[in-house]
């Protein structure tokens, strides 16, 4: 099959949704408020971008709240979990899909707020900024509407992208990579070498952690040995950047030393087909100059004259240790990619009939810690990625507790798999332990909230 | 008595109006090479025997830049940019002689690299060498910050001999930088051309004795008194379709959705008026190849006119887009949608026996009779509108927009009304107004109808106030202005307060101070600026404006 790109052989346009909220905020001093994107967008519609022929600038809506139960399982509710701020930002990203899927244009940049690729499967509330995950609704909304199987996403925010990495995890047909600065030293403390996928998927989740002050020089050696490769192998039908801004010299919450020449032949080596904003909060020093280089790279324009104000070629270089450091790292991620049939084989044999995990998961924005079980049957049949139950408790502030069970039918699974997560899902509508049981049938697209307090049913 | 002429492309349209009611109209042809004759011709018409102390106001439309844009006719300009970071200037489609310098202002006004001085000193004496008079000089954010741009303009006069300059922030306030770039050069470019045409216009309206106040409409349907519109000549581009939009406005019940057509000899023009407010263009106008920053009426221009030309194509009819007529049923060669319109007698100009000859022969190609023919005519040239129509109010819908409100409200609206002004539109408007399940409307003096809108059309205004509290400092944009601000609690109802003193200012300098009580806040917003977890200033962007409107002359008056 080939891919929307190949496809797309005569659009020339780059698909562009500027949408700022410049009337959202989390609270009023918090790092995602109205201001973040106001410098942004001076530079950018001072540059006149919007009037090149190569970028074709598309009007947001609302995503349907179908679309969000399509990936979340929102405690209480879709409804109550998100505000059209939300809504807006998700539904930009499939505006931009349809229109890169019907060949309008040759690739987008859903340049959008607020951020999502910190939220999980779960939604309880808000973690990382994120509430929904922009991402992984519209990737799950191109396989639906499309027939897309395989995308790969590439997440190039300084945080790991743990939101997606967990909606995906055991997911072979989605490959997940993640750079980010060592989880040792940044929120959310995750993304290390040994996260690398579902005992089905094994392979199919990369992640890089980069030691604190690496330079663009240390990005661009990631993606020439490691991520380019892999995803040549991979042959991905659709590829994703969630592109977050703050590896970026001066941002205020972490502690990289990427420019915006680094972010602009980022994107022009690994050359997306839909790029989706994530972080950035140097809301003045590196977002107007990074947004102006992205744009311009996605459109196949000269990006050389784009530079902050204090840069110079060379003002940043890799220490040996920086570069032992990393180029450790790729090795040891090219064995594992290398390996990855034989290691999924180890896996599935040592899962037995079902693979558990327990998580414990904190909200750093809402306060509230949750605990996880996740329970994935592990298939006899090879090419079934089998049905996963989710057990969840979460307390938020001090003791309102919340708890749900959820059934997860992935799209390729086989009918008996199919039919046994059904009948989980209704043995579970009597299970008065879980206030909330959740049903997400991928195959007929159909997604059910049950509350067991109220004894109703929400059909999405 | 109120006096309105508009010099069209083809003619020259005036009306006389008395307490409400159009008493006179003229109609010459427009002579291209003589615009103020054709001008005074169609005046001298409808002024025969009034008393000139009787006339209190005169508005005057013109497609005179419009023509010498388009003929390259104005004069040759030089332009020196400062674009700072960002994309590759080279990219810039401007045209001519183009001069970069270093240097660079950012998006808070503030210098981020010197003006390189030596280098704007070679930029004019190479300007100068190769024998220009007129320059622009722009620099990226210059509207934010003025010192760069007056810089520039200082060498470029003490180096240039007898040169005019004209600065990127005063021809615009708007963010985009090519397209204020482009602005500035056609203003300098059209100038002196605008100032002698003007000064012209004066001498014989004086000469006839006339008193009265004489104005000059704009693409955004405003008027602008004769004297303060040289300072801004390209704003006078597009005002035909502004006189015919206002016409409409003046001539259809208040606060309604209407669809303006406009049909002349090879085009129609397409207009829409929401809930009595005629639709401006998000973005500045296009002329010829730049994109401006020249505010206008969202007008769409479609090739299918009475005298197109029809024809056969694979079975099926094709109108336009050249020109075939005139008619032939008034004498021309070829068959057109006046022929088939008057065939079928939607219209009753020319003779029906010619038009149905026309038609026969038509027919002949598509295998029909003369009157299905005509049918088929007809069908395509009200699909062709129809198809427009539908796409401007798409494309309203389809605005990109930036505030989660502004997804929320906007819902999809459709006319009330389709209003057909000019001479094609008798025969084909009320059947487009069927099929789009609205009013179909002719107009009484439909055919005067921008003559009529000129002379009843009230002055515009924007102002566009901006502040940052942080850095101690406001802007102006349209005025070029800055000023300090020293209230650290400056805030939203400060900055609305004081930009309504400034419009109120504004209006005075421009001679229309009897309309600032017109003028509304179209936009208030603050950003509170975070740095470190506390408040450490605010920016705030306030709009103010008088919006295309009629006079009260009018309203008041016998308006039906």
């Amino acid at each position: 099959m080939k891919s929307p790109r190949e496809l797309n052989g005569g659009a020339r346009k780059m698909g562009l949704i500027f949408f700022p909220a410049f009337d959202w905020a989390i609270t009023p001093t918090h790092p995602e408020r109205e201001e973040r994107l106001l410098y942004t967008r001076d530079q950018i519609f001072e540059e006149g971008l919007m009037d090149l022929p190569e970028v074709e600038e598309y009007k947001p809506r609302l995503a349907e709240h179908k679309d969000i139960a399509r990936v979340h399982f929102c405690i209480p509710s879709v409804e109550a979990l998100v505000t059209e701020a939300h809504l807006i930002a998700a539904g930009s990203t499939l505006v931009l899909a349809d229109a890169y899927m019907k060949g309008e244009i040759n690739n987008a940049f859903a340049l959008v707020r607020p951020p999502g690729h910190h939220s999980m499967r779960v939604a309880h509330g808000n973690r990382g900024f994120c509430n929904v995950n922009n991402e992984a609704i519209m990737v799950e909304y191109i396989r639906r509407k499309y027939g897309i199987r395989r995308v790969a996403i590439i997440d190039t925010d300084v945080h790991h992208g743990d939101g997606t990495q967990e909606i995906f995890y055991h997911d072979p047909d989605v490959l997940f990579i993640s750079f980010h600065q060592d989880g040792r030293t940044l929120y959310p403390g995750s993304g290390f070498v040994d996260e690398q996928g579902g005992p089905k998927a094994i392979g199919r989740t990369i992640n890089i952690p980069l030691p604190p002050e690496t330079p663009d020089e240390g990005i661009h050696y990631v993606l020439e040995e490691l991520v380019l490769p892999i995803l040549e192998e991979f042959r991905p039908q659709l590829v994703v950047n969630s592109a977050g801004q703050d590896n970026h010299y001066t941002d205020p919450l972490a502690n990289m030393r990427f420019s915006a020449q680094g972010y602009a032949r980022l994107n022009e080596m690994l050359a997306p087909d839909i790029a989706v904003l994530e972080g950035g909060y140097a809301i003045e020093s590196a977002l107007p100059y990074v947004n102006c280089g992205i744009i311009l790279a996605m459109a196949g324009l000269d990006y050389s004259n784009v530079r902050e104000p204090d840069y110079h070629p060379g003002r940043f270089s890799m220490s040996r240790s920086m570069e032992a450091n990393i180029t450790g790292t790729v090795e040891y991620l090219q064995g594992v990619w290398d390996a990855r049939e034989e290691l999924t084989a180890k896996a599935v044999e040592r899962a037995g009939p079902f693979f558990r995990r327990h998580k414990n998961i904190f909200y750093d924005t809402d306060g509230i810690r949750e605990r996880q079980t996740e329970s994935v049957k592990m298939c006899p049949d090879r090419s079934c990625p089998g049905y996963m139950t989710i057990d969840t408790d979460a307390v938020r502030g001090y003791g309102q507790s919340e708890s749900g069970f959820g059934v997860f039918v992935p799209l390729f699974a086989c009918k008996s798999c199919r039919e046994e997560a059904r009948e989980e899902y209704e043995a579970h509508k009597t299970d008065s332990r879980y206030n909330y049981i959740f049903f997400q049938e991928k195959n007929r697209d159909e997604y059910r909230l049950y509350s067991t307090r109220m004894h109703n049913e929400r059909v999405y | 008595m109120l006096i309105g002429i508009d010099v069209g492309g083809t003619t020259t349209d005036a009306v006389l109006i008395d307490e409400g009611k159009v008493i006179k109209t003229s109609k010459v042809p427009t002579d291209h090479d003589h615009l103020l004759e054709c001008l005074l011709t169609a005046l001298d018409e409808i002024v025969r025997g009034v008393p000139p102390e009787r006339i209190e106001r005169v508005v005057l439309s013109t497609t005179l830049i419009t023509n010498l844009i388009a003929e390259g006719k104005t004069d040759p300009v030089a332009l020196i940019i400062e674009p700072g970071p960002g994309m590759n200037p080279e990219g810039y489609s401007l045209e001519g002689e183009v001069q970069i310098v270093r240097g660079a202002i950012d998006y808070r006004g503030r210098e981020i690299e010197a003006l390189d001085e030596d280098q704007v000193q070679k930029a004019a004496v190479k300007i100068a060498e190769r024998g220009y008079r007129k320059v622009a000089v722009a620099s990226k954010f210059g509207q934010r910050n003025h010192a760069h741009e007056e810089r520039m303009r200082d060498i470029a006069l003490g180096t240039i001999p007898g040169v005019h300059v004209e600065m990127g922030h005063r021809a615009s306030g708007r963010l985009n930088f090519p397209r204020r770039a482009a602005t500035t050069a056609l203003k300098a470019a059209a100038m002196d051309e605008y100032r002698k045409f003007a000064e012209e216009v004066a001498k014989a309206i004086a000469g006839r004795k006339i008193e009265a106040p004489v104005y000059i409409l704009k693409a955004d349907g405003g008027t602008l008194p004769l004297a303060t519109s040289v300072e801004h000549p390209v704003e006078t581009i597009f005002s035909g379709p502004a006189a015919s939009t206002m016409g409409v406005l003046a001539l259809t019940p208040a606060g309604q959705t209407s669809v303006v057509v406009d049909i002349g000899g090879t085009t129609t023009d397409l207009a829409l008026i929401l809930d009595g407010s005629p639709l401006i263009s998000s973005e500045g106008a296009r002329v010829n190849s730049y994109l401006t920053h020249i505010r206008a009426f969202a007008v769409k221009s479609v090739a299918l006119g009475g005298d197109s030309r029809v024809r056969a194509e694979g079975g099926r009819v094709a109108i336009g887009p050249d020109r075939a007529g005139p008619a032939f049923c008034l004498g021309g060669a070829e068959p057109t949608p006046t022929d088939a319109m008057r065939l079928l007698n939607l219209i009753s100009i020319g003779e029906r026996s010619l038009a149905d000859e026309a038609m026969k022969k038509l027919g002949e190609d598509l295998g029909c009779s003369a009157g299905e023919a005509a049918q088929k005519v007809v069908d395509a040239a009200v699909e062709m509108l129809i198809g427009e129509i539908e796409g401007m109010f798409l494309a309203w819908e389809e605005e990109p927009a930036y505030r989660v409100w502004e997804i929320l409200q906007k819902e999809k609206i459709r006319p009330q009304n389709v209003v057909g002004v000019g001479g094609g539109s008798l025969g084909l408007v009320p059947l487009v107004a069927e099929r789009l399940g609205a009013r179909g409307i002719i107009p009484e003096n439909a055919t005067v109808a921008n003559a009529i809108g000129a002379a009843v059309a009230r002055p515009t205004l924007t102002l566009t106030f901006r502040a940052d509290t942080e850095r101690g400092f406001y802007t102006v944009a349209e005025d070029g202005t800055t000023g300090e601000i020293r209230n650290r609690k400056f805030g939203q109802k400060e900055a609305e307060e004081m930009a309504k003193r400034l419009i109120i200012d504004r209006a005075g300098r421009m001679g229309i101070e009897e309309y600032a009580a017109e003028a509304v806040l179209t936009a208030s917003e603050v950003f509170n600026m975070v740095r470190g977890w506390s408040t450490s200033g605010r920016i705030l962007d306030v709009t103010m404006q008088i919006p295309a409107g009629l006079i009260p002359e009018w309203t008041g008056g016998g308006r039906g």
